[in-house]
């Protein structure tokens, strides 16, 4: 059994790469902004680095490798840190994330590209043999103020 | 329908929830004893094997003292779910001890987060190179889908359960205690490690990681420390199980069963293209980006002897092959359901790659399997191949160990006959060969040493052991 697990759990770590993380921010604007979402990590193994995410809004995107509608970065300074996504529009999402504790804006991989660093998705939905599928991972974010908790690790 | 289902009840399952659990219940029992005498060679182990003393059944054994490390799987079914593959099941790690006439037994599994995960669900969940995912399954890595249950190495202080598809693991030599995953250096954790790699007479371990069109060679310092590590192009994107290395070069034999788009289970990721032959990739030890590429016919294989290089620059090596990739894809998943649908039918051969390019294949005539020759010649000139065989399509798994001679073409075996299931046998020291069989009369497996010069007189001194553990790998010989 060949190391073609990877090929899919690459796909997670090519996700984060710094630069696409900026412009993903830069260009997020939603309409009907009447939802609020707080994320927060959990379990944190090491007080380092970066916490690098992407919030999908449709299963398409989010299974196929697609553009995320946010992206978000949290400086990690102890066991938790939180993210706010402000002026969602109500409706289903879901969350790719990962721990980058080197700080250099990138998953760290091994030379078939397997990711080194820890990674999460949302529901704490478990990996398998790639990214968490959207029907696993996705959850509802309602009008108002809402909280969703992932551990990373 | 899914393997799982076929495995559960002979295919009545296929019908799930539908049939009543009595009646479900009342068809496995049933399919358990029509089961044909030789599943006992993949009987689930339900635990460690406590240590205990052999009972010597045959001879006595010459001044030898030394273990044999033994790898192979040993647990294949929890509750009503069941591996879908021969390769994988739990490696349950076996140490042989002799010395003198004295011998002993001990086996424990490896404690991999597969086997982890397993025991606390007490069902089989995750994928293989022949198993489906189950729900709970965790896939964050190749290394938590890791049996380690293919080959087992002592390198300095340590034994590595080797497996191919992710990292070795480390185990104590003494108590066989599992010590943990190895990462050989940080930038390389997870990467593949296969089970077979070659080592040179002074112990400096040479290994190859498979990654579809790439390999990841491995250099190992005698105690097993990181060297170096380098990615290699391979001609094709081959699945790659073995290689085999001379003094100067390794030999990367590349088969036309060819990995695709990534699917678990893995099995299916590969497609037999026997159009596009086989390749062979020669590598220099010394500057990996020297390389040579043979053509040979189309060939499905497992295993490679060592190679050699002869004075005019021809390799030779080798090499128990298969007509195609039908016992990998049917014949090993039929095992573990107790259903012989392929006959096995490895053909010895000696590959030789010629100075002027040409590659040529010479055939014994007989079937082995499990290639091993003295390890103090490994890469150098030899004639010996210490092998199984007697590979009779009656039932699976081989019943003969004989060694092969490529230069007299004399052929030195014995027949253990239809009662035993032969596993690998190994040179241990110069002058003998050790392994095991299970006696399916006894329902107990044996230890045999034999005279590595008349193997055909027979073992010179055989013990029993009081359990019957399935039909294991392969394994080394770890003088005292």
């Amino acid at each position: 059994m060949k190391a073609l697990y990877l090929a899919t759990t690459l796909a997670l770590a090519t996700a984060g790469s710094g630069i696409a993380w900026a412009q993903n921010a830069a260009a997020a604007t939603t309409p009907a902004p009447d939802a609020s979402l707080t994320v927060t990590f959990e379990q944190i193994e090491m007080p380092e680095g970066q916490i690098l995410l992407s919030l999908y809004d449709n299963e398409a995107a989010h299974d196929a490798g697609g553009k995320p509608v946010r992206a978000a970065m949290a400086k990690v300074e102890g066991k938790t840190v939180s993210v706010v996504f402000e002026g969602l529009a109500p409706g289903r999402y879901a969350i790719k994330a990962f721990h980058d504790v080197d700080g250099d804006g990138k998953m760290k991989t091994n030379p078939f590209g397997m990711p080194l660093e820890p990674f999460a998705f949302s529901n704490n939905a478990k990996p398998v043999g790639g990214p968490a599928r959207w029907e696993a991972a996705s959850f509802d974010v309602p009008v108002g103020a809402s909280e969703t908790r992932i551990a990373i690790q | 329908m899914n393997r799982r289902d076929l495995l559960i009840g002979g295919g009545l399952a296929a019908l799930g929830t539908l049939v009543p659990a009595t009646a479900r219940a009342a068809a496995a029992a049933a399919a358990a004893a029509a089961k044909p005498d030789w599943t006992l060679g993949v009987t689930d182990i339900l635990e460690d094997i406590a240590p205990r003393s052999l009972r010597r059944i045959h001879g006595r054994a010459p001044d030898l003292g030394g273990t044999l490390y033994r790898n192979g799987p040993a647990r294949f079914r929890r509750g009503d779910s069941a591996s879908g593959h021969w390769f994988d099941g739990d490696g349950l790690i076996r140490a042989w001890q002799v010395r003198g006439n004295e011998a002993r037994l001990a086996a424990r599994f490896v404690d991999t987060p597969k086997r982890r995960l397993e025991e606390k669900l007490g069902r089989i969940v995750q994928p293989g190179f022949g198993t489906l995912e189950q729900p709970g399954a965790i896939v964050g890595s190749s290394d938590d889908t890791n049996a380690a249950n293919t080959h087992v190495i002592k390198a300095g202080n340590r034994l590595l359960a080797l497996w191919e598809a992710g990292s070795a693991t480390a185990l104590d030599p003494a108590s066989l205690e599992t010590q943990g995953q190895v990462t050989f250096r940080d930038d390389l954790k997870h990467m593949p490690f296969l089970a077979h790699p070659r080592i040179e007479p002074d112990g400096r371990i040479w290994n190859i990681g498979s990654g579809g069109a790439a390999v990841y060679v491995w250099r190992l310092s005698k105690d097993g420390m990181f060297e170096a590590g380098e990615a290699v192009k391979l001609p094709m994107a081959s699945y790659i199980h073995d290689f085999t290395a001379t003094a100067r070069h390794l030999v990367i034999l590349c088969q036309p069963w060819i990995a695709g788009a990534m699917k678990l289970p893995f099995s299916k990721s590969l497609t037999w293209q026997p159009e596009l032959g086989s390749k062979v990739l020669v590598l220099d030890k010394d500057d990996l980006s020297k390389r040579r590429v043979y053509d040979l016919p189309p060939l499905s294989f497992f295993h490679l002897g060592d190679a050699w290089e002869e004075k005019d620059g021809t390799i030779r090596f080798d090499g128990c092959f298969h007509k195609d990739v039908t016992f990998a894809v049917e014949g090993a998943p039929g095992l573990v359901e107790g259903r012989y649908v392929h006959a096995e039918r490895p053909e010895l051969n000696l590959v030789a790659l010629h100075p002027d390019g040409r590659a040529t294949l010479t055939p014994a005539g007989i079937t082995a399997e499990f290639p091993r020759s003295a390890p103090e010649l490994a890469g150098l000139p030899r004639s010996a191949t210490v092998h199984v065989g007697g590979y009779t399509g009656d039932r699976p798994f081989a019943r003969s160990v004989g060694s092969w001679d490529w230069t007299s073409g004399r052929h030195d075996s014995f027949d253990f006959g239809a009662r035993h299931l032969v596993e690998e046998f190994v040179p241990a020291g110069p002058h003998h060969l050790i392994g095991t069989t299970l006696n399916l009369d006894a329902r107990a497996t044996e230890l045999h040493l034999f005279d590595a010069r008349r193997i055909s007189d027979g073992p010179v001194t055989s013990w029993r052991s009081d359990v019957a553990l399935p039909v294991s790998f392969h394994g080394s010989w770890v003088s005292a």
